[in-house]
């Protein structure tokens, strides 16, 4: 029950950044937002406003990487995962109006968060990535765990930039995947 | 510190900090007002490095520079915001400047990916107000470098470092800018304990092991 209110109030938090950004967020405004007391959202969240901010982030920077560990669940082999991964990121960055909306408005409130999550955005690509790279025929002289730290890399790479691919188009993502990631790590 | 900002950096129109206003007209043209600029942004540069952006004021920036308060306004009209992005740009366009200059000598695409990228991981690892910034700032320095940013950044190196790399790559070449830059990012904001990209035989191991394979429809990326 306590965690679904709190679950409650970051939701609530992110609602409030879609509508009048991360600066202008109170603690009033996510209570109302919430429908609960100012009293409640102070209890959960001793530090206040900015405890409520960077939690709210980590919420939703949370949700993304169990959305994409859910969309890799049935994953196959290498080359269609990478396309996979690299689809859900590119779409669900996208589609997240609060985030849009804020990235455009305020970054500068909002990147430092988001920056400190590299490691653990890292973590969760490799962790999906590396029984996939092991059941895969690897070029000589790469050790799954390399490859998975190369490709962990380039997926959070291409998660900050598309550069000059074009994430709209599956045979962009394809001929990135097939023939400029994948040559130096699987075999022929 | 890179702030080796040469005179004849005319070519480097597109060397300016993606996200800047146009820089002070003169700073790198051949007048004479050109030196005073320089000179007033790598005072500013070894100021940031110092204390970071929030704390350094025009005032220090001046007695740093030897010269006025009225002379730095002179230059930079536009105050410590028109400096500082003037100043960014600066470093920014050194370090490209370099990371041609590193190209130039190579023998091979191999050894051309791996001097540049560690000219510029080094470079980017020794910059102390970058450094500064990225550590105590990360507000004011992320929002330049972030998602749409690092667009503009990708195809400004390789319209710039591209051609320096073309006898080896083709083509292919300002792809193959755009794949150092990424490795150089990757690990200057996500350190590894196992690979630095400063270290020559941990950046020959990337670059033959991943960044050749995805250039090699160009026969002579392969030494």
């Amino acid at each position: 029950m306590v965690d679904d209110g709190r679950v409650r109030v970051l939701d609530a938090a992110v609602a409030c950044f879609g509508r009048v950004g991360i600066a202008k967020t109170t603690v009033e405004d996510v209570a109302a937002q919430a429908g609960v007391a100012r009293a409640s959202v102070y209890r959960w969240f001793p530090g206040g406003r900015d405890q409520l901010v960077v939690d709210a982030i980590g919420h939703e920077v949370g949700r993304f990487f169990e959305g994409l560990e859910s969309e890799m669940a049935g994953a196959t082999d290498l080359a269609t995962s990478l396309e996979t991964l690299l689809m859900y990121v590119h779409r669900t960055l996208l589609d997240h109006a609060v985030l849009q909306r804020v990235l455009e408005t305020e970054p500068e409130r909002l990147l430092p968060h988001l920056s400190e999550a590299g490691p653990a955005f890292l973590q969760v690509v490799a962790a999906v990535l590396l029984p996939i790279v092991a059941e895969a025929s690897l070029t000589p002289g790469v050790t799954p765990a390399e490859a998975t730290d190369w490709l962990a890399r380039m997926v959070l790479s291409f998660t900050a930039s598309q550069g000059r691919w074009d994430f709209t188009d599956t045979a962009s993502i394809r001929s990135l995947v097939r023939e400029e990631l994948l040559p130096g790590v699987l075999s022929e | 510190m890179v702030v080796g900002v040469s005179a004849k950096l005319t070519d480097v129109d597109n060397g300016r900090h993606p996200a800047a206003p146009a820089p002070p007209r003169a700073w790198r043209s051949a007048l004479p007002a050109v030196g005073l600029e320089q000179q007033i942004c790598a005072a500013a540069v070894r100021l940031v490095a110092r204390w970071g952006i929030r704390k350094t004021t025009i005032g220090d920036i001046a007695k740093e520079a030897g010269c006025s308060r009225a002379t730095v306004y002179r230059a930079f009209p536009g105050g410590k915001t028109e400096l500082l992005l003037a100043a960014a740009a600066g470093e920014h366009g050194a370090l490209l400047e370099g990371v041609a200059d590193r190209a130039a000598g190579a023998v091979d695409g191999e050894s051309a990916l791996v001097a540049v990228i560690t000219f510029a991981a080094h470079s980017v690892s020794e910059h102390g107000g970058f450094q500064f910034v990225l550590a105590h700032e990360p507000d004011i320095v992320l929002p330049l470098l972030g998602f749409g940013e690092q667009d503009r950044l990708y195809a400004q190196i390789a319209e710039l470092i591209g051609p320096h790399l073309e006898p080896f790559f083709g083509g292919q070449a300002g792809w193959a800018a755009e794949w150092g830059a990424r490795a150089v990012l990757s690990y200057e904001f996500n350190p590894s304990p196992v690979v630095s990209l400063t270290d020559e035989a941990d950046t020959r191991r990337i670059v033959r092991q991943f960044l050749l394979p995805a250039l090699s429809r160009f026969p002579s990326a392969h030494a």
